[in-house]
């Protein structure tokens, strides 16, 4: 190609403390194409493309945009360059209007014009097909409508080049369908995008390059077109194989496992109110029994929460009663319940399941610390408590340098495998798991759901709520669907499908 | 004759709510600013009491009433770039600082003002002078009390719709919103997080010197070391009682300066309550308002979080 590229890295290395999150990575981007990039958790997408936004500062490299070496300092060097970022967590105001987000850090006087940027967004609207209500408020939008008023605020600046940090894994499938179509519209008109995912299938679909990073290091470039030719399994192959060094993911196993007649855990019409005081949970009734694993399937938000709270004790019952192994524990306190063996291992790792300033040592003990053996006479003895986190660190690979390192540095995917080793740790009679493997990349996924299958092996019940259908279909025993607060329906596994349990999420009965 | 002493005590009650309002309120606009940036300034009662022995101090030795307001205004401002240095560069936490720069203030003016003018409390004659605004203030009962005050009160109750077009209507505005909620994503859309905190406190600070010189010398004509009284924290109450929003804060400051007033007037009126418990009605009106109306406040949601990059 003649034109220069978007945006092109040269060797840029990056490290934070114990670290390599970079290592001399050359990457570059031309208009009209999309470029994925493809790795693990921790493999230095993000940072790479935090790089590029002038949020950290490479310790080596450099970069050129449309040929220029240039340095970017800061998010508005890079958005005056034509880069615009759409992030995973996105960054909008929840309390301002759609207009106010959009035209924040650039509104071209002091005096805010929000005649001509309302005509601005509407022109952009037209072009790309964007609708959205220039006078909401960001805290009313849904997800798909927040992330679609990011597009468009690096469209309302002009950015050139788009980077879309794991775009789609907050959105719906409909949702997703939508976005791709935007990202094609973008590229259509000349833009760059950088599609940051680890879902394979995306990667396929819509890239025109793929680069596959892996512990900071580029380890290929792969041409899109190319891999669609090819077979979509063989192609899935291809991809895995570099990713992992050949090392074949585990299918996972469908071995006989036994149901024990014991109920462990029986919600009896069971009602709740949400915090935000409408009901959450309308007469809920199922069992769960030794050894088996129930699914909850629905959209996000369809009284998800307030079931594992309700279970878990966070949340007071309006009516009915909740039964573990015989025994009525709706009054119970959430740490009797820990004690009597139910472990909840919510869905918001970063803020429920763990203190990201603290230590994983101390992350390991927040439930038992005042107890023995952690502590004795209140006073924590480290070396068991050392000793201890070790274990979980050791048992269940989580990548860190020790006990002893702050648990926010650690990646995602390992700050949720720590959270699951400690929730094992205390062989509960039932887990409680709220969407345990969203966000990690394939390998993880499939260390977790193996896990879960191997818990339920030895007679441990699980509650698993998820919103991957794969994850669904393949670990659970019998699914319940929630629509409103409410079970629409009990599947047993042979006869659930995707299309069943899809209807029944929208509330549509047979 | 008892109504015509009622029209004279209802003229004296509206006249010392408007001055009783105003360094409320002007310290309450500032730290409205400052506040929705994601800073508490408890700093702001010392910034009070700075301005108001900076303002006499200057104004008195060098016989210039203006110089005094331009020195409050200085010294508030310098304060405030302080605590801006210590929370916003430094990310020392701001409850300690705004504390800190309170008591710091207090001490090193009563020691300053013992050290200059041993036990003696002068007075300034000139200050406390009072504008009439032509005409209106020829309007019958209200005239009088409502348009003969002193210049500062007028521009302190003009700013106020000012300012709300600031807050909602400017790209400052804007800019201020959102590094108080959500820095990191106002970092992100390429809003400079810490010169805009920066340009909030150092108006707070200014604010709040001007607070203290209106009372040293556009209420009163002298300055006592303990003259404040709390008026610096009743401010940062009526913020949260305004919800950051100045045309409420305005009300709110409105609500304090007329039951500050009361207690004079009651006492003059001569009820029959202990005097100390006539003292006591502006904080319980505090408590109680607060009881009522502030029960559900949403605080900006960054307020008191230091901002660094890349730690969200």
């Amino acid at each position: 190609m003649n034109v220069p590229p978007l945006i092109k890295t040269a060797g840029i290395t990056k490290s934070f403390p114990g670290v390599l999150a970079n290592d001399h990575i050359d990457f570059d981007l031309f208009p009209g194409e999309v470029h994925t990039l493809l790795g693990e958790n921790g493999a230095g997408k993000t940072t790479l493309m935090n790089i590029l936004y002038g949020l950290y500062q490479p310790d080596e490299g450099h970069i050129e945009v449309c040929g220029q070496k240039t340095r970017i300092r800061s998010p508005y060097d890079s958005l005056k360059l034509g880069i615009g970022m759409v992030h995973q967590h996105f960054a909008l105001i929840p309390n301002l209007s759609v207009l106010e987000n959009l035209v924040l850090g650039f509104e071209g006087g002091f005096i805010l014009n929000m005649k001509d940027a309302e005509k601005k967004l509407k022109r952009i609207s037209e072009e790309y097909g964007q609708a959205i209500d220039p006078h909401e408020l960001i805290q009313n939008l849904s997800v798909g409508e927040r992330q679609r008023t990011e597009i468009i605020k690096t469209l309302f600046r002009g950015s050139e080049a788009l980077i879309l940090d794991e775009p789609t894994s907050v959105l719906t499938p409909i949702e997703a369908e939508e976005l791709f179509q935007t990202i094609t519209t973008l590229k259509n008109a000349g833009k760059g995008v950088v599609l940051i995912t680890h879902k394979l299938n995306e990667a396929l679909a819509i890239s025109d390059r793929i680069s596959i990073l892996s512990l900071g290091r580029k380890i290929a470039e792969l041409n899109g077109d190319e891999l669609r030719s090819m077979d979509e399994k063989d192609a899935t192959e291809k991809i895995l194989n570099i990713m992992f060094g050949g090392k074949p993911i585990p299918e996972c196993s469908l071995v006989e496992k036994t149901i024990s007649d014991q109920v462990v855990l029986k919600l009896e019409d069971v009602e709740v109110m949400n915090s935000r005081g409408v009901v959450g949970l309308n007469k809920v009734s199922f069992e769960i029994r030794g050894g088996e694993i129930f699914g909850i399937a629905g959209v996000d938000g369809n009284g998800q929460k307030s079931l594992c709270e309700a279970i878990g004790g966070q949340r007071e019952l309006v009516s009915g009663r909740i039964r573990f192994r015989g025994e009525d524990i709706s009054r119970k306190s959430v740490s009797k319940r820990h004690e009597m063996g139910i472990s909840y291992i919510t869905d918001d790792r970063m803020n429920e399941g763990c203190v990201l300033d603290l230590s994983l040592a101390e992350n390991a003990i927040l439930r038992g610390y005042c107890q023995p053996p952690y502590s004795r006479f209140n006073i924590i003895d480290n070396t068991v408590v050392d000793r201890f986190a070790n274990k979980l660190i050791m048992d269940f690979d989580v990548k860190a340098t020790g006990p002893y390192v702050r648990t926010g540095t650690l990646s995602g995917g390992n700050i949720q495998k720590f959270i699951l080793a400690r929730g094992l740790s205390t062989e509960p009679g039932l887990i409680i798991c709220s969407k345990p493997t969203y966000g990690l990349d394939a390998r993880t996924v499939n260390y977790i759901q193996e896990l879960l299958l191997e818990e339920s092996k030895q007679g441990t019940s699980v509650l698993l709520i998820t919103s991957e259908m794969d994850e669904l279909i393949n670990c659970s025993d019998r699914i319940g669907v929630l629509f409103n607060g409410k079970i629409m329906a009990i599947l047993d596994k042979c006869d659930a499908t995707p299309e069943k349990i899809g209807k029944l999420m929208l509330g549509i009965e047979e | 004759m008892s109504s015509l002493m009622d029209m004279a005590l209802i003229g004296a009650v509206m006249a010392s709510t408007l001055r009783g309002t105003t360094p409320i309120l002007l310290g309450a606009l500032g730290e409205t600013f400052v506040e929705r940036s994601g800073l508490l300034n408890l700093g702001l009662e010392g910034m009070m009491v700075a301005g108001a022995f900076a303002s006499f101090l200057v104004g008195f030795k060098l016989d210039s009433l203006m110089l005094g307001f331009v020195a409050a205004a200085a010294v508030g401002m310098i304060l405030g770039l302080l605590f801006g240095f210590m929370t916003i560069t430094l990310r020392v936490n701001q409850i300690v600082v705004g504390l800190g720069i309170t008591i710091f203030a207090h001490a090193s003016c009563s020691f300053l003002h013992r050290v200059i003018f041993g036990n003696q409390f002068p007075i300034m004659f000139t200050a406390g002078q009072t504008h009439e605004v032509p005409l209106l203030s020829k309007i019958p009962l209200i005239g009088q009390p409502l348009f003969n005050q002193h210049w500062l009160l007028y521009l302190t109750f003009l700013s106020v719709p000012v300012l709300y077009f600031i807050m909602y209507k400017t790209s400052l505005g804007l800019r201020i919103q959102a590094v108080g909620e959500t820095p990191w994503a106002a970092d992100s859309s390429g809003v400079n997080v810490l010169k805009t905190r920066y340009i909030a406190i150092l108006f707070g600070g200014i604010m709040g010197g001007l607070a203290g010189a209106f009372m040293s010398l556009g209420d009163l004509a002298f300055f006592v070391p303990n003259m404040i009284m709390g008026r610096g924290y009743i401010a940062i109450v009526v913020v949260m009682l305004g919800k950051w929003d100045p045309l409420k804060v305005f009300l709110g400051a409105l609500l304090f300066g007329f039951s500050m007033s009361l207690t004079s007037a009651l006492q003059v009126a001569g009820v029959k309550v202990s005097p100390d418990f006539i003292l006591m009605t502006p904080y319980l009106v505090v408590i109680a308002t607060l009881l009522i109306f502030a029960r559900s406040t949403n605080l900006p949601a960054a307020l008191c979080v230091p901002y660094e990059r890349g730690q969200k």
